[in-house]
């Protein structure tokens, strides 16, 4: 690593530090402003609502309130939940975190491995079936939203399948412990994958249409390189660049998805947080979840960033 | 991928689809090897299964198990298993023995000629999960301490000698500045656990005050007698100290004081965790995931529990199609369990009604009762309703008997998800219902109310602008629209509706007296009228600020008095006339009464729900299947 890149990466975190920090005082504020509590009920209202404020410290004024909730996040205590009465937030939500950087990951991987295969193998099959085929899928994976494949998936492999079957083969949509089993992850990170895959593949395929008319790539040829080889280490590599510019916001892409799918499938990850924190009031929780998912796209920015001096050396920072 | 259970129905299917199953295992050959499995065989027996595991979801987090402080159902349902009080109903709503030997009488002795002081004998044998035994001590703590942390169900207590003077004692936490709780619950523990009774040498922290002087232990606090001396008769109160899961719960001293915050959120232990008396025990909880509890061994109770575990995951309500799908796959025993019964929507109650499925759904009347508040009381927010004259009286009315009730409940509940509101406003097949169509108020007659609403807002002037607030979700939106809708039709007057999307803000408002016209409801907590008369506009509603129509009427208040003093024979005439206080006041338009839906496997034995809540664990067998 050259002092640059060192200095780059500085600059960066700095930067990613200083977005948390706004980010975390925006939504702390917004969502303190927001109407009601996480308190109040039928039967909790009056003296006794005061008294939980009170006990909360949910009474003092909100930069006061936000002031105590920074000096506990500098030492990694997020608070506590509201709704959960007294649980701690950082363990819950770095717990639910691990699970949607599992699901993230498994989406990822269906992502990248689809999006550059067709994209590869489209490119090289330019103006076949093959190309055809696999451009149509794309185009209909991207328009397709991650929520219809994953009620489509649902339908198909739980629903339908368990019924021919006799319950035989069916999808089990039950997520078993924390992270449930592999049996339990393809569904819904291919519900991700295949809307996010669509866009690689059709970076790919017109990268790779590029790279593969270039000089280097018939001077290869003439030198009776295998086509395989010729494909992989030589076009396939430089074709990767503007694969990775888009990198940053499939990723984005993949933890929207995740947002929506883990509700669908009810996975315990952090992002049915988004949505339920806010409904239940839990301060703690929705300023963890925001802030959290702020680290998270800056530092795959970053990596993104970083990826490209290794894939393109001319690159520097 | 493995073997399961064969769907309902599956052997009549032919040829095509066998075809169509052997096509599927083909085409889906690579996912199978991924897939998860289902478990057991074709149809269920009469014998029990090897695994007596039952695992259901749950659509809601849990808020507080602390009896202390808990408040919704969900916390509760899950609570009556792990936690005992001295009495608990059965699945009749009677008030049975629990930890208390018999329930107490004038006859048997356990009440005195007055009324005003209860004996009660504790079981020897109770004991709680951890070993300890269960003594008056026990009891006296519990019932302190729920009363000095002021939840919102220590007004069951409130009758006891004592009650607001440890209130006053306790006073308020102090603020937080770091967000916890910690403080005022640590000081309250430390004000029991001083000096708690006499007992052992007081601290500086010490606070005999927090000790309500209506409980007392005459032979001693290791023995098992508690007297209970009430500072007034109270009919009702056997009933609030009964319910489930609330201040009226055995906790156990020893745990709670070694963290009197979290206790509760961490597994059963000897010294530590959500240690109960129940025939479950809280084996493992995972926030906003899972819970495990398990069945304790040689539970002192009966009848001793057959399930060794009941397993819960922990879903978004938004999973509900997955969850049923995986419920088909026989995944999950039950669906509805942990105050879930609402859950299932329309669609999905008549897709499982149209299937093979059709026997496994339970379709239970439950405790909830939803109607309109008009503002009656509170002449700052105004409209046409506010107070007695007859011109308010006349257009309450008017607007009553435009709106067929009958027709909202199969129009927007389709006859499945609640019926028509009739018979008053404590729901059907409790105490205090007054029989199908003996409230006047769920008459339905546009006639009369066309003619009341020209004779008293002839020029339309009155009912101008006129606006319904409600929170959003489940059935509150189409019922709006269905109102609205009647009060164009029948009345010619157009109602702006007012949907709120923050419940606790909407509750807020409402309480506070701020909407003209707004959807109110409550579900009943124990099987006494008082808990809606007294609750909803009596003392209790008016003293928490918490009166949705403003209505104030010394009468009713004298009556309401009256009748809670009573026992419930006596006490039931007058709560009758409360009713009739109230419908000849107009005060509300009854809407409906809510209907639970279960979905339970028909290899799952014992499960099953009333008005109240869900049959305890230690009822339900896993039957071979």
């Amino acid at each position: 690593m050259t002092r640059g890149t060192l200095v780059y990466i500085i600059q960066r975190l700095a930067i990613i530090a200083l977005t948390l920090l706004v980010v975390s005082f925006v939504v702390f504020v917004v969502v303190h402003a927001l109407p009601g509590n996480a308190f109040i009920s039928q039967r909790v209202h009056g003296r006794t609502l005061q008294l939980l404020l009170h006990e909360y410290g949910l009474d003092q004024p909100v930069l006061i309130q936000y002031w105590n909730f920074l000096k506990g996040a500098i030492h990694g205590n997020l608070g506590v939940s509201l709704y959960i009465r007294g649980e701690a937030v950082t363990p819950l939500v770095l717990r639910e975190l691990s699970v949607s950087c599992e699901l993230g990951g498994a989406a990822l991987i269906v992502t990248i491995g689809l999006g550059m295969t067709f994209g590869v193998l489209a490119a090289i099959r330019q103006n076949t079936w093959v190309d055809y085929l696999l451009t149509s899928l794309a185009v209909i994976g991207y328009t397709v939203p991650s929520f219809v494949i994953a009620g489509l998936g649902i339908m198909i492999f739980a629903d339908f399948l368990g019924s021919v079957t006799g319950g035989a083969f069916a999808y089990s949509p039950v997520w078993t412990g924390t992270y449930g089993t592999i049996g339990e992850l393809w569904l819904p990170a291919l519900s991700i994958g295949l809307y996010t895959s669509g866009q690689i593949t059709r970076i790919t395929r017109a990268s790779m249409l590029e790279v593969i008319q270039q000089d280097y790539i018939r001077t290869a040829r003439a030198k009776g390189l295998r086509e395989r080889v010729i494909t992989v280490r030589h076009a396939l590599r430089n074709a990767l660049v503007p694969v990775i510019s888009i990198l940053g916001t499939t990723i984005v892409g993949i933890l929207v998805g995740v947002l929506v799918i883990e509700n669908i499938f009810g996975i315990p990850g952090l992002g049915k947080e988004f949505v339920e924190s806010i409904l239940q009031h839990d301060y703690n929780v929705t300023v963890g979840v925001f802030t959290i998912f702020a680290l998270l796209i800056g530092l795959s920015n970053l990596a993104v960033d970083l990826i490209y001096t290794v894939v393109d050396p001319r690159i520097r920072y | 991928m493995t073997l399961g259970r064969p769907y309902p129905g599956s052997e009549a299917r032919g040829r095509r689809g066998r075809w169509q199953a052997m096509l599927g295992v083909s085409l889906l050959a690579v996912v199978a090897a991924a897939c998860g499995s289902t478990s057991g065989t074709s149809s269920s027996s009469s014998s029990l299964a090897s695994s007596q595991v039952l695992k259901f979801p749950a659509f809601q987090n849990p808020g507080t198990w602390d009896p202390g402080e808990a408040d919704a159902e969900v916390d509760t349902e899950f609570m009556q298993n792990v936690f005992d009080n001295l009495w608990r109903f059965d699945n009749n709503l009677n008030i049975v023995p629990d930890i208390a030997t018999a329930v107490p009488t004038s006859s048997n002795g356990g009440i005195s000629s007055d009324g005003l002081t209860y004996t009660v004998h504790l079981n020897p044998n109770a004991t709680f999960d951890n070993g300890d035994k269960v003594t008056a001590e026990d009891v006296l703590y519990s019932w302190d301490r729920a009363v000095a942390l002021q939840g919102p169900y220590s007004s069951n207590l409130s009758a006891i000698a004592g009650f607001a003077a440890v209130q006053s004692a306790a006073g308020s936490p102090p603020a937080s500045t770091t967000g916890s709780p910690l403080n005022f619950q640590q000081s309250i523990e430390d004000g029991l656990w001083g000096c708690f009774r006499g007992k052992g040498t007081a601290g500086a922290t010490c606070n005999s005050s927090l000790e309500m002087s209506g409980l007392t232990a005459p032979d001693g606090l290791t023995g098992e007698t508690v007297q209970i001396t009430l500072a007034s008769a109270c009919g009702w109160c056997l009933a609030a100290w009964t319910l489930e899961g609330t201040t009226g719960a055995i906790v156990d001293e020893n745990v709670i004081h070694n963290d009197p915050v979290n206790w509760w959120t961490k597994p059963s232990s000897k010294t530590d965790g959500m240690v109960g008396t129940g025939a479950f025990y809280l084996a493992s909880f995972i926030p906003k995931q899972s819970m495990v509890f398990k069945a304790v061994k040689d539970w002192w109770g009966s009848p001793k529990p057959t399930l060794t575990e009941v397993d819960v995951d922990i879903k978004d309500p938004s999973a509900l199609a997955t969850t049923v799908a995986a419920w088909k796959q026989g995944s999950y025993g039950i669906i509805g369990y942990g105050g879930d019964s609402g859950n299932l929507d329309y669609p999905t109650i008549e897709s499982i009604k149209s299937s093979s499925f059709a026997k496994d759904l339970l379709t239970q009347p439950k405790g909830r009762t939803t109607w309109l508040s008009f503002n009656i009381g509170y002449p700052k927010t105004g409209g046409p309703f506010v107070g007695e004259s007859a011109s308010a009286i006349g257009l309450r009315k008017a607007f009553d008997l435009a709106v067929d009730k009958t027709g909202l409940a199969s129009t927007v509940c389709h006859d499945l998800l609640c019926t028509a509101a009739t018979g008053g406003l404590i729901t059907k097949g409790l105490i205090g219902n007054l029989g199908d169509g003996q409230d006047p108020l769920a008459a339905y007659n546009p006639t009369e109310a066309k003619q009341l609403l020209k004779q008293y807002d002839p020029t339309g002037a009155l009912t101008a602008n006129l606006t319904y607030s409600y929170n959003t979700g489940g059935l509150n939106d189409p019922v709006a629209e269905y109102l609205q809708n009647e009060w164009q039709t029948n009345l010619g007057v157009h109602v702006n509706l007012n949907p709120v999307g923050d419940a606790s803000q909407f509750i807020s408002n409402r309480l506070g007296g701020q909407y003209v016209m707004s959807r109110d409801g409550w579900q009943f907590d124990y099987n006494n009228p008082q808990d809606w008369y007294a609750n909803l506009w009596g003392t209790f509603a008016t003293a928490a600020g918490a009166n949705t129509s403003g209505f104030d009427d010394p009468t009713y208040d004298s009556i309401l008095n009256q009748a809670d003093a009573e026992p419930i024979s006596q006490a039931l005439p007058l709560y009758n006339q409360l009713a009739t206080i109230l419908q000849q006041d107009v005060v509300y338009i009854p809407l409906y009464y809510s209907v639970g839906n279960f979905l339970i496997q028909p290899w799952v034995k014992g499960a099953g729900s009333n008005t109240g809540f869900d049959y305890y664990w230690d009822q339900i067998s896993i039957l071979s299947h």
